[in-house]
């Protein structure tokens, strides 16, 4: 029997509208708050190049130069200097830009291909069992040791973390989007699909990604405050870019030896880390509470 | 009543009285890097050095001024006319720390053990040339070798010399020097857990210390615990808790720190015989022009950075080596560029290295981007990021790759990178040459690939030698080359610092091999 395809006569549950959704999002204070500093960190982030009040790797003979709320410090550097007299506000800026494009990139990427992998294995029980021994099989692999093997192998780039991480979100993430592609495998509307002839295509895209979309973008959201603290342990251990290129979790590692008498030079990239990764963590749990149906019936 | 609690007071004192008496006898010192043996022959780790030299002892050994030689267990030496036949006459007094005596045989397997190529020593070079070592009776060692070789005396008082005993090497088969090391050094091994500590005992029929102390022996204090911590904060915390006694690796930004506090002192050696440099490999395409090299080490401000980032602790370097160091060649001081960005650039310029629009540098389609291969860690990543901020303000665009401690040996073993960072001890002018510029030492240590056949000639000329004069004369002559070529960017020579508890008499700082605490016979309880 060929397959057709043929008006969809049992249309499967729509996800809610974006404005329904938003407005439900907007009610949460928490919520608002985190965005609002999310947003505020990436504008920030963003337009770097003109905020900052320094060129980010221009070198002073201005050495370890406390904050300017210090007592010996001064507003000529708001947010001190490092130990190469480099202004840490601007290099906090530029430095967040990374820390941001690697969240994404990292969580985008190897979320979005484990997704895609999760959903095939659920929808597919011939691809099950293969996609989710390789999945169980690189979850056994620390993020922090394939990240070693990668620098080891290609060197250190800002491509090379970038790779690590994406590589580490794949499995989590098809963990998550089977069980979730599993349980959507099992409603009628899947079964009603496959008896009208429609394709898998269809099926696929229509039934099955359409209806997984929500929980697997409130999971990958959770997944970019992860994927910025293993980056940021990575460049801690000296695997992320090239100097004097500025990534948070370099700055904290730059100012390791010198905590115990310029303490600010750690501390405000690692404060930095910890507002983005808490703002991330508490909007992917203001989506979760807007998307899943059941939290919402609650 | 009263005098049972008398009793009582009594007891507890003196238990208090027994406590700190017995914590008085033991020593902490805080370090940073372990060493992965204590074989002398086998390892050339500064690490292994520090405590080989209060474990073992040599047959000559070296006053801190690194150029005055005393008796260590060779009361005395005899050199020949021709300067190949070198005989000494060891001490009769001397026993192991199991209680062995030593002879003069233990003396001939030790320095034969170092010259053998089948021990792959890396010091094994520093033998000279051996025709044999052997002991004629129990007190006289007859060194022959096959040509002259006039830094013979000074190599014997390295820890790769240390006298050690043939049967604990049969005993202990490749275990030796990492479950035990039977010596005759004024401290005996205790136990070595790696990566934590090393504990030494005292060797308590030890008398024959060299005369560099007033104390001969035995050691002042019971035990010396070497204890590995990696952190430089947790290391100036374990210094201001009492944790340890003291330490040489106690980063410069403390010790302004340390100065001001009444229980702590700070002592620096006399001289600086520790030397960082940034090298450049002479037949990359980029590092061929010499105009590069000049440009680069007039555009290093050498003077700035030690007042930025050590504090004026250690000495700017303006010369490949300090100028103390025995054989250097004052004409050659003036040959380091001074400091001006300007000329750099001029140079730079001439030389055809055109500004692109990002403002590095270009020339015949190759961007003046010199890969820097890099030690992982604060301390030489800031001397790398210092000289890439230096490097940028005229054109030159550094990247720097950085690697683990434990994979940066091989990478800088390869050709495939610019530049390197290096830092080293030497006891004078031609050891750190034949070190570096020996063409058969390429790639390393000779990572600059410095190929010079009159380098070589002279060198050669140096060691063969049968005077100091004609020694300093040879060896000047490749100071000037090197020099005049700038095949390296100095930073800083480096003064010995040993940071320490009042709790301790003042402990003198000794540079041999980069070292700072030498035989510690000198450490002692104040009173």
């Amino acid at each position: 029997m060929s397959q057709v395809d043929l008006p969809v006569t049992a249309e499967p549950p729509q996800a809610t509208g974006t404005a329904a959704w938003w407005r439900r999002l907007l009610r949460d204070p928490m919520a608002v708050l985190a965005l609002l500093v999310l947003a505020g960190i990436s504008l920030a982030a963003l337009f770097a190049p003109w905020l900052a009040p320094y060129d980010p790797y221009l070198n002073s003979r201005a050495i370890m130069q406390p904050p300017a709320w210090s007592d010996m410090g001064t507003t000529e550097y708001l947010l001190g200097t490092d130990a190469q007299g480099r202004d840490v506000l601007s290099r906090v800026l530029y430095g967040t830009r990374l820390t941001l494009l690697i969240g994404l990139a990292g969580a985008g990427f190897g979320g979005g291909l484990g997704a895609l992998l999760g959903l095939v294995a659920a929808f597919s029980p011939r691809l099950d069992g293969p996609i989710m021994r390789i999945a169980d099989m690189m979850l056994s692999l620390p993020a922090i040791l394939l990240g070693l093997a990668i620098v080891a192998a290609v060197g250190q780039s800002l491509g090379a973390i970038i790779l690590a991480l994406a590589i580490a979100s794949i499995p989590d993430c098809a963990r998550i989007a089977r069980g979730v592609g599993t349980s959507i495998m099992r409603q009628e509307f899947i079964e009603a699909g496959q008896a009208l002839g429609l394709r898998n295509r269809t099926i696929f895209v229509r039934y099955l990604l359409r209806n997984a979309l929500s929980s697997l973008l409130v999971y990958i959201s959770m997944r970019f405050g992860q994927v910025i603290l293993i980056g940021a342990a990575l460049s801690f251990l000296g695997l992320g870019v090239r100097p004097p290129i500025s990534e948070l979790g370099m700055m904290a590692a730059q100012g390791r030896d010198v905590f115990l008498f310029a303490p600010h030079i750690s501390v405000i990239p690692s404060l930095t880390i910890f507002v983005i990764v808490l703002a991330a963590n508490v909007t992917g749990d203001a989506l979760r509470d807007v998307l899943d149906p059941r939290m919402r019936s609650r | 009543m009263t005098s049972k609690r008398n009793r009582l007071a009594l007891a507890t004192g003196a238990l208090l009285c027994g406590a700190t008496f017995a914590a008085a006898q033991n020593v902490t010192i805080v370090r940073e890097l372990e060493s992965n043996n204590y074989d002398p022959q086998k390892t050339s780790a500064l690490a292994a050095a520090e405590v080989l030299y209060m474990l073992g002892d040599t047959l000559v050994a070296m006053e801190p001024d690194l150029k005055t030689l005393v008796p260590g267990l060779a009361e005395s030496w005899d050199i020949s006319q021709d300067g190949l036949t070198y005989t000494f006459t060891l001490r009769d007094d001397v026993s192991f720390c199991d209680g062995k005596p030593f002879t003069a045989a233990d003396a001939a397997y030790s320095l034969n053990r170092l010259a053998d190529p089948e021990t792959q020593s890396p010091a094994g070079w520093r033998a000279g040339k051996v025709e044999s070592i052997t002991a004629t009776d129990d007190t006289t060692l007859v060194y022959q070798l096959q040509e002259p070789y006039s830094e013979l005396l000074f190599q014997l008082t390295q820890s790769f010399a240390t006298i050690i005993d043939r049967d604990n090497v049969a005993a202990l088969g490749d275990n030796f020097g990492v479950t035990g090391l039977n010596t005759t050094g004024p401290f005996c091994w205790g136990e070595w857990k790696p990566r934590d500590e090393m504990v030494l005992t005292r060797h308590e029929g030890y008398t024959w210390g060299p005369s560099v102390y007033e104390n001969t022996g035995p050691a002042q204090v019971e035990t010396i615990t070497w204890e590995i911590v990696p952190e430089a904060n947790t290391r100036v915390t374990a210094l201001l808790t009492g944790q340890a006694d003291l330490s040489r690796s106690i980063p410069y930004i403390a010790f302004e720190r340390f100065r001001s506090i009444p229980e702590f002192q700070i002592n620096k050696s006399d001289i600086a015989a520790w030397t960082e440099y940034f090298g450049m490999k002479m037949d990359r395409p980029l590092m061929q022009d010499i105009a590069v090299r000049k440009a680069m080490n007039l555009a290093f401000n050498q003077a700035a950075m030690v007042e930025d980032i050590y504090y004026d602790e250690v000495i700017p370097a303006t010369t490949y080596m300090s100028t103390t160091t025995r054989d250097w060649n004052p004409d050659a001081d003036p040959l380091v560029a001074d400091y001006d960005v300007e000329a750099a650039k001029t140079m730079l310029d001439e030389a055809g290295w055109i500004a692109g629009d990002d403002g590095i540098r270009e020339k015949d389609g190759m961007r003046l981007a010199p890969l820097f291969y890099a030690f992982t860690g604060s301390a030489p990543q800031a001397r790398v990021e210092y000289l890439q901020a230096e490097m940028r303000k005229i054109g030159i665009d550094i990247q720097i790759d950085s690697f683990d401690p434990t994979i940066v040996w091989s990478k800088l073993a390869t050709q495939e990178y610019d530049m390197y960072q290096m830092g080293f001890a030497y006891m004078s002018a031609g050891d750190g040459l034949n070190l570096y510029c020996r063409s058969e030492n390429m790639p390393p240590p000779n990572r600059m690939n410095w190929d010079d056949a009159e380098t070589d000639a002279s060198l050669d000329a140096a060691m063969r030698a049968t005077d100091d004069e004609m020694r300093a004369l040879e060896t000047g002559e490749v100071i000037m080359k090197v020099s005049e070529a700038a095949v390296w960017i100095p930073i800083y020579h480096e003064p010995i610092s040993i940071v320490q508890s009042s709790r301790l008499k003042p402990v003198m700082p000794h540079s041999i091999q980069g070292t700072g605490f030498y035989k510690g016979l000198d450490i002692a309880v104040a009173e």
